[in-house]
């Protein structure tokens, strides 16, 4: 595979970058490393960071709430680019897939927004009389400086609903900041649990066992993701009062406060919230994650553990042992199909990252590049433990260093998202949707069927084999049916063209040391 | 929905940025600079990666905090160094955003300092040019913004071969310059028949190969493709410069023959019949030279067609959306083959866009009246859809929303495309084109009312129920 990629050469690096840019990308050399990653800043000017900005980040969180009215006070830019670019599934209204804007121009610049922002709002409640209106404020009215906070809580005492601002000027950090002001506008939407007041007016306490109850946070409703893991804990007896965000309302969401526990998946966006609703509410939390068997499975455990009840325990290790049961055929026979493959990680989040590793390694695949574009130190150290020696782990990379880096750690899959596939394919390498643009259901057991599919799909398509040799050299082709056999077997161009050296010691990789580590990297937090 | 003032609910257009990226991938080994917050980049690549299928870079200064407050010069220099250092572009294009027009960096005087700096010069031969243009997101939209680069495109070309070159040496090329991004497709079939009639030429600008770029064995940083920069230098040079767009104003066009004297006639984009033959008319008439024999076919195997299909076209309903010229041309084309489009949008503002289009109305069908909007959202033409109730939607693909509810069907042409594949292949530009946009949308229209493929309608085939045309002009009123 070198031949493809001519002047990308090794200098002093792993791979050949800005100067600026190598603190961030490391490899891991030796068994147990933690490897200091430089992470959590600003993205390099000129760089071609993967990264969007504080709006995104926001919005991103925000935008699975369906019945809100989404309005972005800004020009239109910023609401046309992320008019329902994210599959986040509704169960009821899809107010959220249409994209409102206060479209600002030059005079609104000049003069200010705040008119035309309140005039705005009184209009859309006027046309949809929606439940809950969140303005998202963007880079120009961070600059001319308009008081949206002023103009939200004016307009919800007029129409007696939440207008939230969602304070995401573009300029104003990056996208991690944007999850911390998508969580800010989150809080004031969860109010206080009735039962507090209840208790004081009704002394008469119910003598029936309340069912537990949960809240997933950082669950999107990506494709329906949430509707393949709500029925597992209602099978284990255990009400989710709400996912946030995906597929959730006002009203769903403001019952949050009610829970006895938050699961948290998408941590990086998340961990805040739950933090602060641990603070406010004493509802503590536990970070999982829903995807691939082994974390379904500590998933369920874990929930089931905390509340403690034999009934729960029993029935949990039962939807464990049928789902497997059911789900093993088709994941071993993928597994024979794709073992030993190398594949490369890039991600928004890390926590996605992270399960990602152990998804993989439930397919005998083995991760070659694992990267991030809002992982912290802790992230980091964590999935330091994870990787195998040898996995290049890089923050907010760039296209180059992807092309890069994917040629030199001879990948055979990317999981990623779009801006990342069309750099895979160029190269030749196969890819993975894992973002939320994708459609098809990754979480729960059924999901990880259609990941291990897709993964299948994707890697073992002849369409590989075809565009092996890019240039028609009729000379090669000439030499007779010998030349068809050897493509139609596609060995000799394999040779040629990709080098598998799979060290055999990482092909028998532990599951549960990953996990292990796994766990232990959280108890240390 | 009723009227609205104040909030756009689906936008029908995109910001100035974005045309800008548009044009300047159009050329040569140039990369494009934001100098603006990390998100523009990020969505404007996303947005074309959608479309486009290819990967798309674009930098970003990637204004923090600070350099809003203190200003972005630091950001934008370093933002420079880094593509240099990374991408060795030959061009660089730095559009603005919002935050850098709002904060008031003075871009032209920054990039100024810059080439001091870092010492580089004014030879276009050797010399990396830069070349800035204000395109906030705030004024107008995507269209002005491709506009507006290619006129600084083709001005720093110029002037930078400086006031000693008065006379002009006579290239004997023709300019060719579009007013709106047509598809890879599009470029390249436009290129052909130059090819074929006139062999010298200059397009502008050719996002050919840089936005439908074949597999390779190497991976080349910045793709390769576009308009030489020989060839824009070469521009003022011409015989003479035909403009493809007629509702917007071709400004670069317009400066060469402003500056240059080199003489300017814009033929409508050629899609459809007469408007293809306008192209070619023009195109002789500059050049001197018969239309070849290749094109006298594929116009008659046109004809034949538009015979085939008249009777599965008349009176078929139909709303068509996108941006100006790209609306103007479909619908000439919908009138002749005996459509009728009774709606007519835009998503940018434009006087002349209604103008335009009454006026190809009373030329070839004056009897119809169609309702012609510009400024438009997806709600508005939502509205205006329920309407006029057409029976298929010509548009780019976020009408699909509003075919879906209505169930009828979509023909894809424009941008963004990214809900199916073959954006960047998708042709309607001269005859062929014109034959495969013809059977695009009569085979939409079989495919809802055959009743093999569609559900057993109560009613009748659609072209056959149509109320008539009066009754219909009647409700919209």
């Amino acid at each position: 595979m070198q031949r493809v990629v001519k002047d990308m050469t090794e200098k002093t690096g792993i791979v050949d970058t800005l100067e600026e840019r190598q603190p961030y990308i490391a490899r891991k050399q030796e068994k147990g490393q933690i490897i200091p990653l430089a992470c959590d800043n600003n993205s390099l000017a000129g760089a071609i960071s993967q990264r969007a900005c504080v709006y995104s980040g926001a919005r991103v969180v925000l935008n699975p709430i369906t019945d809100a009215i989404h309005l972005v006070h800004g020009p239109i830019g910023c609401a046309g680019y992320t008019w329902d670019i994210r599959g986040a599934k509704s169960s009821g209204v899809e107010t959220n897939r249409s994209s409102f804007s206060t479209d600002m121009k030059e005079l609104d610049v000049i003069f200010g927004g705040e008119n035309k922002l309140s005039n705005a709002i009184d209009e859309l409640v006027g046309l949809y009389t929606p439940p809950i209106i969140l303005v998202y404020s963007t880079c120009i009215v961070g600059v001319i400086g308009d008081d949206i906070e002023a103009v939200c809580k004016i307009a919800s005492m007029k129409h007696n609903i939440p207008v939230i601002p969602v304070k995401s000027e573009g300029f104003k950090g990056n996208k991690s900041d944007g999850y911390k002001a998508a969580c800010d506008a989150l809080k004031q939407l969860i109010t206080r649990p009735p039962k507090e007041n209840a208790a004081e007016n009704k002394p008469e306490i119910s003598n029936e066992i309340m069912k537990p109850r949960i809240n997933i946070l950082g669950d999107f409703n990506v494709a329906g993701d949430v509707w393949l893991i709500k029925p597992l804990f209602e099978q284990m007896g255990i009400e989710v009062i709400v996912s946030l965000t995906g597929d959730s309302t006002v009203k769903s969401i403001s019952r949050a406060s009610e829970a006895d526990l938050n699961l948290v998946q998408c941590s990086g966006s998340m961990t805040y919230l739950a933090k602060w609703m641990q603070k406010e509410y004493g509802i503590p939390y536990f970070t999982v994650s829903f995807f691939g068997i082994e974390d379904i499975s500590i998933a369920l455990r874990k929930t089931a553990e905390y509340f403690g009840s034999e009934d729960i325990k029993e029935k949990a290790e039962k939807i464990l042992k049928t789902e497997t049961n059911r789900i093993m055929p088709e994941i071993s026979r993928v597994r024979e199909r794709v073992k030993g493959k190398k594949a490369a990680i890039y991600m928004g989040g890390p926590a996605k990252a992270l399960t990602l590793i152990k998804g993989f390694s439930e397919l005998g695949m083995d991760v070659v590049i694992i990267g991030t574009q809002t992982g912290q130190k802790e992230d980091y150290e964590q999935i330091s433990y994870s990787v195998r020696n040898g996995t290049v782990i890089v923050d907010d990379a760039n296209p180059l260093e992807l092309a890069e880096l994917l040629v030199k750690q001879k990948a055979d899959l990317m999981v990623a998202g779009v801006k990342e596939r069309f750099i895979a394919y160029k190269l030749g390498v196969a890819f993975c949707d894992f973002n939320h643009d994708r459609v098809v259901k990754f979480e729960g057991f059924d999901g990880f069927v259609n990941f291990a599919r897709e993964v299948d799909a994707s890697i073992n398509s002849p369409v590989w084999k075809s565009i092996r040799q890019r240039v028609l050299k009729p000379e090669t082709m000439s030499s007779g049916k010998e030349a068809v056999k050897g493509k139609i077997s596609g060995e000799p161009h394999a040779k040629e063209y990709k080098i598998m050296d799979v060290e055999p010691e990482l092909l028998s990789l532990n599951i549960d040391v990953a996990a292990e580590n796994q766990i232990s990297g959280e108890a240390s937090r | 929905m009723t009227k609205r003032s104040y909030t756009t609910v689906n936008p029908c257009i995109m910001c100035q940025p974005m045309g800008s990226a548009l044009a300047f991938k159009g050329i040569e080994s140039t990369m494009v600079l934001y100098h603006g917050s990390q998100g523009c980049s990020t969505y404007m690549r996303l947005h074309l990666a959608h479309h486009f299928r290819e990967p798309v870079d674009i930098a970003s200064s990637s204004l923090s905090e600070k350099g809003a407050v203190y200003g972005g010069r630091e950001n934008l220099k370093k933002g420079l160094r880094n593509v240099i250092n990374r991408y060795q572009p030959k061009v660089i294009g730095v559009a603005t955003t919002c935050l850098a027009e709002t904060i008031g960096d003075d871009v032209p005087a920054i990039i100024r300092e810059f080439k001091e700096e870092e010492e580089i010069g004014d030879d276009p031969k050797k010399d990396l040019i830069i070349i800035p243009v204000s395109t906030p997101s705030y004024g107008e939209s995507h269209v002005s913004g491709y506009i507006k680069t290619l006129e600084a495109v083709v001005r720093k070309f110029a002037e930078k071969q400086g006031k000693d070159r008065a006379i002009k040496i006579p290239n004997g090329k023709i300019n060719l310059i579009t007013v709106e991004s047509l598809s890879p497709a599009d470029v390249r079939e436009i290129k052909e028949i130059l090819e074929v009639i006139a062999e010298i030429y200059i397009f502008l600008p050719d996002i050919s190969e840089t936005f439908d770029a074949p597999l390779r064995d190497d991976f080349p940083k910045i793709a390769p493709g576009g308009t030489l920069l020989t060839e824009i230098e070469d521009m003022p040079n011409s015989l003479a410069s035909l403009g493809l767009g007629i509702v917007s104003k071709n400004l670069a066009l317009e400066f060469l023959e402003g500056n240059y004297s080199v003489p300017g006639h814009s033929v409508p984009i050629p899609i459809g019949l007469s408007n293809t033959d306008n192209f070619f008319t023009e195109l002789v008439s500059i050049l001197n030279c018969p239309i070849p024999e290749k094109y006298q076919k594929e116009r008659g195997r046109l004809l034949d067609a538009m015979v085939d299909v008249h009777k599965y076209l008349y009176g078929v309903k139909a709303a068509v959306y996108g941006d100006p010229d790209m609306v103007f041309s479909l619908t000439t084309f919908m009138l002749e083959i005996g459509m009728y489009p009774v709606l007519v949008a835009t998503g940018s503002k434009s006087r002349d866009f209604g103008m335009k289009i009454r006026q190809i109305f009373k030329e070839i069908r004056p009897e119809l009246e169609p309702v012609v909007l510009d400024g438009i959202d997806f709600d508005s033409l939502n509205d205006a859809v329920s309407d006029c109730s057409p029976d298929i939607l010509i548009g780019n693909s976020n009408g699909r929303y509003i075919a879906k509810v209505r169930d009828i069907p979509l023909v894809r042409v424009g941008l963004p495309i990214h809900d199916r594949v073959g954006a960047q292949r998708i042709l309607t530009v001269g005859y062929r084109g014109a034959l495969e946009l013809l059977d695009r949308i009569t085979n939409a229209i079989l495919e809802a009312t055959d009743t093999f493929t569609s559900p057993v309608q109560a009613k009748p085939a659609t072209y056959t129920s149509k109320v008539t045309e009066e009754e219909c002009i009647e409700g919209i009123k």
